[in-house]
């Protein structure tokens, strides 16, 4: 369990970890045959190991376990069975929040990844500007997702300056963040502008892998822009584009902070995510148990992605 | 406009609730001993955020009054119920608590009785309770919850303003309609609401159910609760929301209001574009002491036909933490000895902006003066989601009514999705 | 090399335009927040201020009690530099025996962490809040420090296994011939050689418990020691629409962040790419 849900960096290992595990076999046995000299006491570990079972297992275990109660945060509770999964699929305001979560992760997987790698070539080389232009654009990346959100609700006002461009132009003021058919548009608009910047530099890190001299030659031999992009550029970012992918699709499935400050879930559950489910059920509705189970299901979907985010990249290379 | 948040603080806030955890550790009173200590803990909700706070002003006046300490313990709202749920569990809640009464918000105080976490209170808390609502304070014929002043939501009226635009207050629903056209082409609204914030609009769909439902069906509850009605049958609540979506068709709201925050109301009622709100009377009050020259005052919501009729309850009462120090526990139920006297309640009544518990008197506040023969009639039911069994039953209201303002939900659809919260 | 051409120019004023776009909610945010009451509603929303004032700065900064910016912005700097501490502290020697191990074990305590990362907040939250409440440890700076020590403590290890498993064993083995112990080893040979990966680790996680909301609203939400986040929620809460004050806390909120990266961006920068790599 990672502090921050919907904070841009917190899922940043997952893929490193993840390549690790599907590029190089077993990462920490040494590939040299000779394991003689061990190095440090394992008990140095136990801090880290302790914290890790403590906080990550025994919590999440103490948490699945409720998933199969009715409890309401005070008194007694009984054993449900599976009565709280079947209450989720049976509620269409859940199976909203279901597609509104799937919604948020896809868009916002696309549009970072799409964004993001323009950005990338168009700041890889030659732009003389391109380092201060970097710093700009990864700037959203290290606020806070709150403080953003804020400013955004502003301009998203209905008396605010993006209604007030739109009356300029001679166009109707419209109701950007209470139209049930923009609002969740508006919320991935705000977390693709601050994450964007994140994925720009996963891609510059994968350009700057790809030798100058190649492409210079392929230009010489009349290559296409597109066709050197697609034969050259694309195949030595691969890496980048599976981390970049997954890295935006978790994170936009556990996205909250935006949802909580921009619209609280509204208008009337429009832009309610699984994860602002689980808190109001939890928190604002005392239904603990069944806050339990939807949490229970936002996990296993973000494990099932993981799994086959993990396959897709391994099949590639 | 600080203090505006107090309207956050409407009495069935169910806003997605923030855990919270307050520092809860107690004073040590005089631990153990038989007489009550000289000092105890309070914690309240404290919507305003200012040092007005109504309890905090009552805890100084008590004790310069009486030499007992109060530390009290100003929380947050919206994370209220949950902070006093976890405290209560882990043993380190404060000797004395505000909730409120039933069971069908957060912060509610049944399901804590029922719990066993309360300590059941004496004859001067019970004497207190309003007739045939001895369910929503105690369990058992027991009472664990003192009720505080009664108070109104209905209406606000914005008189000051609508006197300016010569606007009378409508008596019925059509000349409501016909106030909402005819200022709408001024640039004016009839009213004014928070529409991104769904207890708001769920707010505005009780005060309407005032006059579409338990007017006629006073027992309303008790029929829903015996399963002899259902929400979705019942042709007063259909009726409540069908309003709803009536006034939003006639051009009642000021523009842009399925995505306005609370401050909308205070921008609508204090620059006088708005002339009608829907707030608890507390709410209004404050809002009046925060602006110098506004005059405000609360109407009943006009039926269809037939009578006005009000909402009226103590929305706020006070309970003991039955596993407080001895000592504490014996302070606190001092205080509330002390607030039950008659003299006492008198001022807490006027810290608080209500209506005293016993009626109206002759000091009531001139803000409720329309009102005056409808709560000294009788002619007035508690909040309608104080006798619900679960705070999921006014979620649903407020954000289906949220759903009626942006055309996402249908008045049918919305009563059958409080249903299905009822019977969980 | 790729020539300046005049295509090249155009491309740069473009991506130039696309800049200025993107930073343009930076624009409502300063011209905002320097707007004296009276001119929120008088002057359009895009439109600069008449007559700038700091008054709403000065208003948002001296307010006392649970709104007091600067406790929060002192625990906030508290609850961040502990739990780097403690993650560098604990995150590198487990990172560091887990890398060096030739052991089964390590391979299966390391996935131990892999795995923790994707387990998501909310399936534990009542159970560690419960817990953290029956030890006190709720709304304490301390108790916040071990949480997020615990949260992060994957991301570290990962971060710092990384790291270790491409160090060259040479120095270490070399001192281990002459004779030093393991500790001797770690404190004199591989601590100075782990700078950059520390670099990375306290950037990353420190960015992460600087922003954090959600844990913080729930831990500290309604006790003394709120963080930045948490007080700014509240304090927003009740200041309604008042936007310019609100914009002076956000930007209160966001300085020390943006200077930190200002100063730092190349790190940042490398930190974000090189962790991912």
């Amino acid at each position: 369990m990672t502090a921050t849900m919907g904070t841009p960096q917190d899922t940043t290992p997952v893929v490193r970890g993840a390549a690790a595990g599907a590029g190089g076999g077993a990462p920490f046995r040494s590939r040299r045959p000779r394991p003689l000299i061990s190095h440090g006491r394992w008990w140095w570990a136990l801090p880290a190991v302790l914290v890790v079972v403590l906080i990550h297992y025994l919590a999440t275990a103490g948490g699945a376990f409720y998933a199969f109660t009715d409890w309401t945060g005070v008194g007694d509770f009984d054993f449900i069975g599976l009565e709280n999964f079947r209450r989720i699929f049976d509620d269409p305001a859940m199976i909203g929040s279901i597609q509104n979560t799937l919604f948020l992760a896809f868009g916002f997987l696309i549009a970072t990844n799409v964004v993001g790698l323009v950005l990338a070539l168009a700041l890889n080389r030659t732009l003389r500007t391109r380092y201060l232009l970097r710093v700009l654009f990864f700037m959203p990346v290290v606020l806070s997702p709150l403080a953003v959100s804020y400013v955004w609700k502003f301009i998203f006002d209905f008396n605010g300056p993006l209604n007030g461009v739109l009356g300029w132009i001679g166009m109707e003021p419209r109701l950007w963040l209470a139209d049930p058919g923009l609002a969740l548009w508006a919320v991935l608009v705000v977390m693709a502008w601050q994450t964007t910047g994140m994925v720009m530099v996963i891609y510059l890190a994968g350009l700057a892998t790809v030798p100058a001299e190649i492409e210079e030659a392929a230009a010489l031999d009349g290559a296409s822009t597109w066709r050197r992009f697609r034969h050259i550029t694309l195949p030595s970012i691969r890496p980048s584009v599976a981390i970049a992918s997954t890295l935006m699709l978790i994170q936009g499935l556990r996205v909250f902070d935006q949802v909580m400050a921009l619209t609280g879930g509204g208008p009337a559950g429009a832009t309610e995510t699984l994860a602002t489910q689980v808190y109001k059920e939890t928190f604002a509705l005392s239904n603990f148990g069944f806050g339990a189970a939807l949490a229970l299901l936002l996990t296993l979907i973000m494990l099932v992605f993981a799994v086959l985010q993990q396959a897709a990249t391994k099949d590639r290379s | 406009m600080r203090r505006l948040g107090v309207l956050a603080a409407v009495p069935a806030v169910s806003v997605l609730t923030l855990a919270a955890c307050g520092g809860g550790d107690e004073d040590g009173g005089a631990a153990g001993a038989a007489g009550p200590a000289d000092s105890f803990t309070w914690a309240f909700e404290n919507a305003s955020g200012g040092a007005e706070n109504p309890w905090l002003v009552l805890a100084e006046e008590y004790t310069e009054e009486t030499g007992v300490q109060i530390e009290t313990q100003p929380l947050p709202p919206d994370s209220y119920g949950l902070t006093m749920r976890t405290q209560l569990q882990g043993g380190n809640a404060p000797a004395l608590m505000m909730f409120a009464p039933g069971s069908g918000q957060s912060s509610s105080v049944i399901p804590l009785a029922e719990a066993g976490y309360l300590e059941p209170l004496g004859e001067a808390s019970a004497a207190l309770v309003p007739e045939g609502s001895e369910s929503q304070f105690g369990i058992d014929g027991e009472i664990y919850a003192q009720p505080t002043s009664l108070i109104p939501v209905a209406v606000t009226w914005n008189a000051g303003a609508a006197g300016e635009a010569g606007v009378e207050y409508p008596e019925d629903f059509d000349a409501y309609l016909e106030a909402c056209r005819s200022l709408a082409d001024e640039g004016r609204s009839m009213a004014v609401i928070a529409g991104a914030v769904p207890p708001n609009p769920g707010l505005m769909s009780m005060a309407i159910s005032a006059t579409r439902v338990y007017a006629e069906t006073p027992d309303w509850n008790d029929q829903r609760a015996a399963g002899e009605t259902t929400f979705a049958e019942s042709e007063g609540w259909q009726e409540t929301l069908q309003t709803v979506v009536d006034l939003n068709e006639a051009g009642c709201f000021q523009p842009g209001a399925p995505g306005a925050g609370f401050d909308a109301i205070t921008q609508g009622i204090t620059q006088g574009t708005s002339l009608t709100a829907f707030l608890p009377g507390t709410a209004a009050n404050e809002l009046m002491n925060a602006t110098p020259g506004l005059e405000l005052d609360t109407r009943a919501f006009p039926p269809a036909e037939g009578e006005p009729y009000l909402l009226a309850s103590p929305n706020y009462v006070l309970s003991v933490n039955a596993d407080a120090d001895e000592g504490e526990k014996q302070a606190a139920l001092d205080f509330l000895e002390w607030m039950a006297d008659p003299e006492n309640a008198e001022r807490v009544t006027e810290i608080q902006g209500g209506v005293p518990i016993t009626g109206p008197g002759e000091n009531l506040n001139a803000a409720y003066e329309p009102v005056r023969d409808l709560l000294e009639s009788g002619s007035y039911a508690p909040l309608p989601n104080q006798g619900w069994p679960n705070p999921g039953v006014y979620d649903a209201l407020a954000t289906g009514a949220q759903g009626l303002l942006t055309g996402q939900s249908d008045v049918q659809s919305v009563l059958e999705a409080m249903d299905q919260a009822y019977d969980q | 090399m790729f020539r300046y051409t005049k295509m090249t120019a155009l491309r740069e004023g473009l991506v130039w335009v696309a800049a200025l776009l993107t930073l343009l909610p930076f624009y409502f945010l300063v011209i905002t927040a320097l707007k004296p009451d009276e001119e929120l509603l008088s002057t359009g929303t895009s439109a600069p201020p008449g007559r700038p004032t700091l008054e709403n700065f000065a208003e948002v900064l001296t307010q006392g009690g649970d709104n007091n910016i600067l406790m929060a912005l002192l625990n906030s700097v508290l609850i961040t530099l502990g739990s780097i501490a403690g993650l560098v502290a604990f995150g590198s020697l487990a990172a560091y025996v887990l890398a060096r191990s030739t052991a089964r074990w390590g391979s299966v305590t390391f996935y131990l962490f892999l795995i923790a990362i994707l387990l998501p907040t909310q399936l534990g939250l009542v159970p560690l809040y419960i817990g953290a409440r029956q030890l006190g440890l709720v709304g304490s700076v301390g108790g916040m420090v071990l949480l997020y020590v615990g949260t992060l403590m994957p991301l570290a290890v990962f971060l710092y296994a990384g790291f270790f498993r491409n160090l060259p064993r040479d120095y270490e083995e070399a001192a281990a011939l002459d004779g030093a112990g393991p500790g001797r080893v770690f404190l004199r040979v591989v601590l100075p050689l782990m700078a950059p990966a520390t670099g990375t680790v306290a950037i990353l996680t420190g960015l992460i418990v600087w922003n954090d909301f959600f844990t913080a609203l729930i831990f500290l939400g309604g006790s003394d020691n709120q963080t930045l986040p948490v007080s700014m929620y509240y304090y927003v809460g009740s200041l309604v629409s008042a936007w310019n004050k609100i914009f002076a806390i956000v930007i209160i909120s966001m300085v020390p962040i943006l200077a930190f990266y200002l100063f730092a961006q190349k790190r940042f920068i490398q930190g974000f790419a090189g962790g991912i790599k």
